[in-house]
């Protein structure tokens, strides 16, 4: 081994990283939201009486994830360049449609696991069909689907990864940058990978706590 | 079938049949080194365990292209030794779906109930034996759809080797579209040759699931 580790470097790349690194975040960020939107709305098709909602949300699921994600990622970059969407943007619609199909199949699951009498209760109480999905039964649902939706979301930030191959200058392209101009190949990688490993650790940990407050949750839940 | 695809079908079949080749070697690769990082975690074996958790942690926060960069760019920097972009790529993908695998295969060893293992072993069976007769076969079995799932993402994951510059199916097709520039049919049939295989491949662990599955 005649290779010396030198962290200098990238120390004085400082700038770019953090640069890249609050791009990965506010992708994550904008993509997990609209996810979310997606997987709920999906997810609670699944669930619907009517035959035709159920079979498009299945087909949903199934087409969008099972195409890899970096082929979402160019058919918004380069299949419809004609609509010139931004870089940052495309990587966000790719993400979140690919993601939403993770976050339905969990909502799915976890209105699945609120019992059928609780809804039924819900509209003999005379709350309206979207009240008693919203005050009733996705309260209940989302304490038994926090751990599963944790492991979604750090799926979803490692894959933000991905979007640097559009040109989105996350913390991924930076290193990339970063790693054309010093050479200092392992070490910039390595400081990449810890960074992610932070930011997938800290937003699993925060749901973890959630979860393990989940009375507490539940309750401010219920309050609000 | 469009023109555009029909005339260039031979490239990118090729790139196809690359793709999954390397799916299968990283299937079998990272499924072997899932099963010993799973049996080490399972048996307690001490240093060795910690050591798995660590590698476990680091991989499952830390996305696949990374790896993937540091397998090769990374690592051959650090230990001087030359690499291609594909044995790169089978390289940094056993590492990565080997940690997701060995957390599989750990949960399923732990399905397996003790008073299993403590009649083995009360047949005359030693504790390796015992696992490897008894409670890996029971493991495995329950855990099937498990591992299709990661086999279907491991072959989705194939795309991204296509950025170190393999000549797998991406690869070979966003080469095509750089020439015939259509992207809109030639990503839609990309898009459906995964749909298509990825479905078959689930398909496949639900009829092994049907087939083989111990309650």
């Amino acid at each position: 081994m005649n290779y010396t580790l030198q962290f200098g470097p990238i120390w004085d790349n400082r700038a770019l990283i953090l640069d890249g690194f609050i791009t990965t975040i506010l992708l994550s960020a904008a993509a997990l939201v609209l996810a979310i939107l997606i997987g709920v709305l999906v997810g609670t098709a699944a669930t619907a009486q009517g035959r035709t909602a159920r079979a498009l949300s299945v087909a949903y699921v199934e087409s969008m994830r099972n195409i890899p994600l970096l082929i979402h990622m160019y058919f918004w970059y380069n299949g419809l360049s004609f609509l010139k969407i931004p870089a940052f943007w495309c990587g966000v619609l790719g993400l979140s449609l690919y993601s939403g199909a993770y976050v339905a199949e969990i909502v799915r699951s976890g209105i699945g696991s609120v019992p059928r009498g609780q809804r039924q209760a819900a509209l003999a109480s005379g709350l309206t069909n979207v009240q008693a999905m919203l005050f009733v039964v996705y309260p209940q649902a989302i304490r038994a689907i926090i751990p599963s939706l944790a492991s979604v979301f750090s799926q979803l930030i490692k894959d933000s990864s991905l979007a640097s191959v559009i040109a989105v200058a996350d913390i991924t392209y930076q290193a990339s940058a970063i790693e054309g101009q010093t050479f200092r190949t392992f070490e910039i990688y390595i400081t990449v990978c810890l960074l992610y490993l932070a930011l997938v650790t800290a937003v699993s940990q925060t749901l973890t706590i959630l979860s393990g407050t989940r009375d507490g949750l539940a309750r401010r839940v219920a309050d609000a | 079938m469009p023109e555009v695809i029909l005339k260039n079908l031979p490239f990118m079949l090729q790139g196809l049949a690359t793709s999954l080749q390397i799916s299968a070697m990283v299937a079998f690769g990272g499924t072997l080194l899932g099963l010993v990082v799973a049996v080490i975690l399972y048996s307690r074996v001490p240093v060795l365990s910690a050591v798995s958790r660590i590698y476990i942690e680091f991989i499952r926060g830390t996305p696949l292209l990374v790896v993937l960069f540091i397998a090769f760019f990374g690592l051959p920097a650090l230990f001087g030794y030359q690499t291609t972009a594909y044995k790169a790529t089978v390289v940094a993908f056993i590492l990565f779906i080997g940690a997701y695998l060995a957390e599989d295969i750990r949960s399923g060893l732990m399905t397996v109930k003790p008073t299993l293992t403590q009649a083995a072993l009360a047949t005359g069976l030693t504790h390796g034996q015992a696992l490897r007769f008894v409670v890996v076969p029971i493991a495995v079995r329950r855990i099937i759809p498990t591992l299709f799932n990661q086999y279907v993402r491991l072959f989705k994951f194939t795309s991204v080797a296509s950025v170190i510059g393999v000549s797998e199916f991406t690869g070979n097709a966003m080469l095509v579209n750089a020439r015939e520039f259509q992207p809109v049919t030639i990503l839609a049939f990309v898009a459906l040759t995964y749909l298509v295989i990825c479905l078959i491949l689930s398909g496949i662990g639900r009829w092994l699931y049907a087939r083989l599955a111990v309650n």
